[in-house]
């Protein structure tokens, strides 16, 4: 979760997250360098210290062509490694089902056993002391930490979006269409995250917790849910 | 039909600009007696000229020097002020509402709460790596400096 007035990512907890953080850190660097050099020129235009007559304009034109090019090729390497990585074929161990409804999640392991179970979040009246506002939920998704997770993301009703921040997960869930997409948690944690299409009254209600733990741990939680 | 009016652009005119040092005509087309009487003595010696006589046909032929067409304007003290205006004004509009319109926040707001969330934050490992629990010393119990 975020600290309150946090401006930045939170700490990545799978390794396309790590990726898409340096991705972002370059990017921001070359937005930076773009933005230095134009208000640096803006400066010095604007108190008049660089005028112009020129009518023949070859070279500078050649200059500024080449130039973003190569900015741009800068951007696009690195994001399309990460586009691919994303896509990569990884053999999931693990396949949940996130349901959106309104206004919470259903989920299902049905991998091995029927595991189904709804996902309502915890209303501030009734929250323990301590306990974080509008994020916690009754019961938490539970994943084996280190294992290839796939979700299949889709919706009863309305669209909805199932998305973990630190995980670096975010997939719209369509009514109707099963949408695929897979994490590695690479540390035990608990990771929150919040509904993110719209989808009515109480969208800002209907978080998503995933707790990361050792598969022993996985295990005897399974099997405790599913034997209720 | 425009309200000043303006010759054909096609025809010599007289530009004050940095880049055209030279206008394509002089400022002061008709000269008076006085000045048609200096611009004989012009085609004399220079040095016979006075500074007033000099600075007179400078006159004639240009409108500003160089120092007068490039000075700033104060233009910016009244941008300035009225940015920091309007700011003011929206922070005036702000305090208001604080005030009068929005009800209470949240009891989880409150110090008791916001103490015990950071410990279960901190419990929790949240954010280990760069976050808050990167900054929470767990041997000594206290934040790092």
């Amino acid at each position: 979760m975020a600290n309150r007035s946090q401006l930045g990512f939170q700490d990545a907890s799978s390794p396309i997250m790590e990726e898409l953080v340096q991705f972002h850190d370059h990017a921001l660097m070359v937005a930076l360098a773009i933005c230095s050099l134009v208000l640096y020129l803006l400066t010095i235009m604007l108190t008049e210290k660089l005028s112009s007559s020129t009518v023949d304009a070859q070279e500078i034109e050649l200059v500024w062509t080449i130039l973003p090019a190569i900015v741009l090729i800068m951007l696009a390497l690195p994001s399309l490694q990460i586009l691919y990585m994303m896509d990569e074929i990884n053999e999931p161990d693990l396949t949940l089902k996130a349901i959106g409804h309104q206004w919470y999640w259903s989920y299902e392991y049905t991998d091995f056993k029927d595991l189904m179970f709804d996902s309502y979040m915890i209303p501030t009246a009734d929250l323990p002391l301590g306990h974080f506002r509008l994020l916690e939920v009754d019961h938490r998704v539970v994943v084996p930490m280190e294992s290839p997770v796939r979700v299949i993301v889709t919706a009863d009703d309305v669209l909805h979006s199932w998305a973990v921040p630190s995980l670096g997960v975010k997939t719209d869930a369509i009514p109707g269409r099963l949408n695929q997409t897979s994490f590695v948690a690479n540390r035990p944690g608990v990771f929150y995250g919040q509904c993110s299409e719209i989808c009515g009254a109480n969208h800002s209600f209907m978080p998503i917790v995933v707790e990361s733990a050792p598969l022993a741990n996985f295990e005897s939680w399974s099997s405790l849910l599913s034997s209720q | 039909a425009g309200v000043v009016k303006a010759e054909d652009y096609t025809l010599p005119a007289y530009v004050d600009r940095r880049d055209v040092p030279l206008p394509e005509v002089a400022f002061v087309r008709e000269l008076s007696a006085q000045q048609k009487a200096l611009k004989e003595k012009e085609k004399a010696a220079w040095s016979a000229l006075s500074t007033q006589e000099k600075v007179e046909l400078y006159r004639i032929k240009f409108n500003e020097t160089y120092a007068e067409m490039n000075k700033g304007t104060n233009e910016w003290k009244t941008i300035l002020g009225g940015v920091l205006f309007f700011l003011g004004l929206t922070g005036v509009i702000l305090i208001w509402q604080k005030h009068f319109m929005y009800g209470a926040i949240p009891h989880t707001f409150s110090e008791e709460w916001l103490s015990a969330q950071t410990k279960r934050m901190l419990d929790m490992r949240v954010n280990p790596v760069e976050g808050v629990s990167a900054q929470w010393d767990f041997d000594k119990n206290e934040w790092k400096k």
